[in-house]
């Protein structure tokens, strides 16, 4: 797959509706959005606000608010180095270097094919595993370079095959 | 609830819970630095500046969220406060950029003037400013967000008072700033300009667009709006004689609060335009050319009293404004009837709605006419017919979203067109045009039917119900959901709305020029009457005025049927009284209205024409007919601020000032009659237009003339009744309730009101020639005909082009695309416009601006819904 999914807007339309009205539903909302596109399309934000009765303005500035919602497709793969205290003491720095140069991406980069997106994060809450990243929802600790290409060929060798 | 007691700088307090503990030091005279409070908007606590200090506790905290706590000892200003408060705004000015010098806020801008008041001078850290482009495409407001301290008073101020919604955060931390949605520029958001955001802007991160000056002006003078019927509070910058800027007054309790609307915060700049008129000009020669004074005023007195001794007093007519002041009008309408001793005067309002307001004024006797827009924030539901205010008066535009936004109040709009307040509503009744008489006569019908009738208000105040419920009864439902368009479950859902409420009726020009809207008045007062919706606050008829003195120009009888106060012509109780006055015999002959005017000078009849402040020629439908109607007359005169195609017909030109340019008064819509001064004075030799009034007068009729305003003040306050309270509490005050009716009157004196008989009206047959409706809509760049507001430079450059609204499905059966021009055209002439096609009308609607209906021939006003058709060009 080289495009991001193509947004199925009849399903978008039924996952609003579900909280027509609910002016207090607008985060999980947001977060079923996410979760079942992988992205909030910025031309979601429009019929979000009216179905919420609240102003386009508003919704988008909590969706840029969080960093756990995004306006731009992700790749299949999100990548999140730790940048914590912990992590860079045990050497979370080249381990990002080695990450950017693997990947060809900077943070908050995603690659042209839709298969990864690059992101840091403040701490993933695992320091005793220091240095750590995470793919998608799993963990990897006690990271070196040589194990972090081998993670990272793991999901390069799903390439093409979907899911 | 016990009042609080509290110490704030050893100074003994009370207040009630709930009081923050700003407010209490601020009601105490104690003053406390802020940058993101105001007192008309939600405390959101982002600045940091107002902290103060508990000595009991230690505890520091801001001021403006914090309420008060019984025994709080505040410290507003311990040594401890002030460290922190400098540092806050060190913080600030590191962030900030070195343009202090070119900013146009000057020393006007609040950081600097706080940061002087503590003593801030360098900062001594390392400068972080956050560059963000400048965008500047629109000719209204220039945004350089370098400058934004991230107070939120911009997006509180277009949330909570404008509701607009067009500007919020976006993004998070260092990059967070205020945007519109996408980042797009403002004009291409849903900003309306209205500029509130820019008033309250502490710094110069948003400003104004203004091409003549940069910097902060010399002065600064409150006045009223030049422009709607709401009559916005609003004060003017001057540099050398010249406004340079408008903003809302600082007042607290004015109409528009803290807001205005883009016509008042940016059109007047139309009062620096070079087509102001500056001397008296007469035509020699056939050519218009200067004169003094004495000379003008002479050829016009001259004039008008040989006309008169020649053909008699119906020969001569005037025609003033509802855009002067209400002494103005006075003394207008005293000169037609006791100089001339004629009744031909009228006013340009008579095309907004005359005969409804009328027929609302003698139902009522003249009643309920207190509508403080406020109370539309606390009434049951609001009902908004045939009105689209957020474009006619932005500002009711703003109550209305705070109503139904913000204080939850349900709101129905009963509109063909999906106007700007449909979204907000709670139900929108699509009706067809020229339907509403069956809509409300219907929904009247359904209430009786669910019993929802206040029987105790129509015992007490009310005659003639049974009748009227019999004919209702008679309804035919089925009929009115075929003739309406609106399906039977919107109307029953429509009357659960409405059921066991008192009704704010919101009524707008959909009625008031709608050639049954006579009719439909009188559905709407008997629905009124029946859900017990008049007499008191909250509910009522709120009416919409297009210009700012509209209401004013009617209470001063400057119109042919009714003498100052509202008082009926016909009646000779209040003849008598005039008479009495005045001293004089008046002319028993009704006047001629404006098209009546318009009529008897085709003929011939009328010899002489005294337009002040009006354009005929651009305002009037057919200006073919009144061009040659002008021409006929032995004698034209034109007062007027700017050269407009009127004075080009003019035989004297009479140079007058704008509202800016002299003293005077207006009434609003809702019965506030406010005075104001000059900001600036008129353009050469122009003159304050009661002071030639008064001028002229004195020369035809030997009398001593007033000399001063506060004379015509003080005669229009001891003489109607109406007015008896201006002027009495300063600048400000409201029209005295003087209606007969027992409905208005404290201890429930007086006559009943009557149910009017229910008429169904016949929308006639279908002339398939003209197939389509045209429904006149109106911008909210341009006022009324747009004389004065296409003068303005910032609307001209906006560039709105008044393009004709067409349905999509009907545009695509016409082969039309967006942008195609097409002549429309009525039995009685066409325009030229460019179409854009629109989802959210009715099929076989257009609309369109004023320029194609016939003059009314009687006094019908007929000028809306008028059928034409659409042809390609
Ligand atoms: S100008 Fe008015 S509508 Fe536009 S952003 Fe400012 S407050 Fe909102
Ligand atoms: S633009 Fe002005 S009003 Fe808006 S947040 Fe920034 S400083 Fe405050
Ligand atoms: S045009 Fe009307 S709403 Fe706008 S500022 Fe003037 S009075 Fe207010
Ligand atoms: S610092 Fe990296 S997981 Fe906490
Ligand atoms: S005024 Fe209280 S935090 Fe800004």
């Amino acid at each position: 797959m080289t495009q991001p999914k193509e947004i199925d807007w009849g399903l978008m339309e039924a996952t609003i509706n579900k909280h027509r009205g609910e002016t207090w539903a607008l985060i999980p909302l947001l977060q079923e959005i996410q979760a079942v596109f992988g992205y909030i399309p910025p031309d979601s934000i429009e019929p979000i606000s009216e179905a919420l009765h609240l102003f386009p303005s508003q919704v988008q500035g909590v969706v840029s608010f969080y960093a756990g919602l995004s306006l731009k497709p992700k790749g299949k793969y999100v990548v999140r180095v730790c940048r914590g205290t912990a992590c860079h003491v045990k050497g979370g720095q080249s381990i990002l270097r080695v990450i950017k140069k693997e990947l060809g991406l900077d943070e908050g980069e995603t690659s042209p094919d839709y298969q990864f997106t690059l992101e840091t994060v403040a701490c993933l809450g695992a320091c005793f595993l220091a240095p750590t990243m995470m793919v998608n929802s799993t963990y990897f600790g006690k990271l070196s370079p040589p194990k972090v290409t081998s993670v990272l060929n793991q999901y390069g060798k799903d390439k093409g095959e979907d899911e | 609830m016990k009042a609080i007691t509290l110490a704030i700088n050893g100074k003994n307090i009370s207040c009630p819970p709930g009081t923050s503990v700003l407010n209490a030091a601020l009601e105490n005279g104690i003053k406390v630095p802020t940058l993101c409070h105001h007192p008309h908007l939600e405390p959101v606590g982002a600045c940091r500046l107002c902290l103060v200090e508990d000595e009991k506790t230690g505890r520091i905290m801001a001021s403006c969220v914090t309420p008060v706590a019984h025994n709080m000892s505040i410290q507003t200003d311990s040594p401890v406060i002030k460290t922190h408060r400098a540092n806050i705004i060190r913080l600030i000015m590191a962030n900030h950029p070195e343009s202090c010098i070119v900013c146009s806020q000057g020393n006007r801008c609040e950081l600097r003037q706080i940061a002087a008041e503590l003593g801030v001078g360098q900062t001594d850290l390392y400068p972080m400013p956050h560059y963000t482009g400048l965008e500047e495409a629109n000719p209204f407001i220039i945004r350089d967000l370098s400058k934004c301290i991230l107070c939120s008073k911009c997006i509180r101020a277009d949330h909570e008072l404008v509701v607009v919604g067009a500007i919020d955060y976006n993004l998070r931390g260092f990059k967070s700033r205020p945007a519109t949605v996408h980042e797009m520029p403002l004009e291409k958001s849903s900003c309306t300009f209205c500029g509130t955001c820019v008033s309250m802007c502490p710094t110069g991160a948003l400003s104004i667009e203004n091409t003549r000056y940069v910097g902060s002006p010399q002065k600064e003078s409150s006045t009223i709006c030049g422009f709607c019927g709401v009559g916005c509070s609003l004060v003017m910058g001057s540099v050398d004689g010249q406004i340079v800027d408008v903003n809302p007054s600082h007042r607290e309790k004015t109409v528009n609060l803290s807001t205005l609307c883009v016509r008042g915060h940016f059109a007047h700049d139309y009062l620096n335009a070079s087509k102001r008129l500056s001397e008296p000009l007469i035509r020699k020669d056939g050519e218009l050319s200067s004169a003094t004074w004495d000379e003008a005023l002479e050829v016009v007195a001259q004039g008008l009293i040989s006309i008169k001794e020649k053909y008699g007093p119906q020969s001569v007519a005037f025609l003033g404004s509802s855009k002067c002041t209400i002494e103005e009008n006075y003394l207008f309408q005293k000169i037609a009837r006791v100089i001339l001793g004629t009744n031909n005067v009228d006013n340009g309002s008579y095309g907004s709605g005359r005969a409804v307001i009328n027929l609302i004024s003698e139902r009522l006797d003249g009643g309920g006419r207190i509508t403080p827009l406020a109370g539309l924030e606390e009434a049951e539901v609001i009902f908004v017919i045939g009105a689209d205010p957020t474009e006619t008066a932005p500002v009711v535009g703003y109550y209305l979203k705070r109503a139904s936004r913000i204080k939850k109040v349900p709101l129905i709009v009963a509109d063909p067109r999906k106007t700007g307040l449909v979204p907000f509503s709670s139900l929108w009744l699509a009706l067809s045009p020229n339907s509403d008489v069956e809509l409300i006569n219907g929904l009247a019908a359904l209430l009786l039917k669910e019993k929802a009738d206040d029987s105790s208000f129509i015992d007490r105040f009310t005659q003639g119900f049974d009748p009227y419920c019999d004919s209702l009864s008679g309804l035919d439902l089925e009929k009115v959901c075929r003739v309406t368009g609106v399906e039977m479950a919107v109307m029953e859902e429509t009357a659960d709305l409405l059921k066991g409420k008192k009704i704010a009726f919101v009524i707008g020009h959909g009625i008031l020029q709608q050639k049954h809207g006579t009719s439909a008045m009188d559905a709407l007062v008997n629905l009124a009457l029946m859900t017990g919706s008049l007499g008191g606050d909250n509910k009522g008829f709120y009416l919409i005025a297009r210009e700012n003195n509209e209401a004013g120009a009617l209470d001063m009888g400057a119109v042919p049927d009714f003498l100052p106060g509202r008082r009926p012509f016909y009646n000779n109780k209040d003849r008598k009284y005039w008479e009495k006055l005045w001293d004089v015999k008046l002319s028993p002959d009704p006047g001629l209205n404006l098209i009546r005017m318009i009529e008897e000078a085709e003929k011939g009849n009328l010899k002489a024409l005294y337009i002040m402040g009006e354009n005929p020629l651009l305002s009037l439908p057919q200006p073919e007919r009144i061009r040659n109607a002008l021409n006929d007359l032995e004698l034209l005169v034109v007062q007027d601020i700017l050269t407009t195609e009127t004075t080009h017909t003019a035989h004297v030109v009479l140079a007058g000032a704008a509202f800016s340019e002299k003293a005077g008064t207006f009434t609003n819509m809702e019965g506030r009659i406010q005075s104001f001064e000059p900001v600036v004075s008129p353009p050469g030799d122009a003159r304050p237009d009661w002071e030639i009034l008064d001028l002229l007068s004195r020369r035809m009729s030997h009398a001593d003339g007033y000399a001063s305003i506060q004379k015509i003040r003080a005669e229009i306050s001891r003489r109607i009744p109406m007015y008896s309270e201006f002027g009495k509490l300063g600048d400000e005050s409201w029209i005295r309730e003087t209606s007969n009716l027992r409905l208005f009157h404290p201890y429930e004196e007086g006559e009943s009101i009557s149910f009017s008989p229910v008429i169904s009206v016949d929308n006639e047959a279908f002339d398939k020639a003209y197939p389509f409706t045209a429904i006149l809509g109106s911008l909210r760049c341009h006022l009324g005909s747009g004389t004065r507001t296409s003068l303005s430079d910032r609307i001209k450059d906006f560039g709105l082009k008044g393009e004709v609204e067409i349905f999509s499905e009907d545009g695509t059966r016409l082969s039309l695309k967006v942008g195609d021009k097409v002549r429309i055209s009525s039995p009685n002439g066409s325009i030229e416009r460019e179409v854009t096609l629109k989802k959210d009308l009715r099929s076989d609607d257009a609309r369109q601006l004023m320029g194609l209906t016939q003059l009314g021939e009687t006094d019908s006003p007929g000028w809306n819904g008028c059928h034409v058709k659409i042809q390609k060009i």
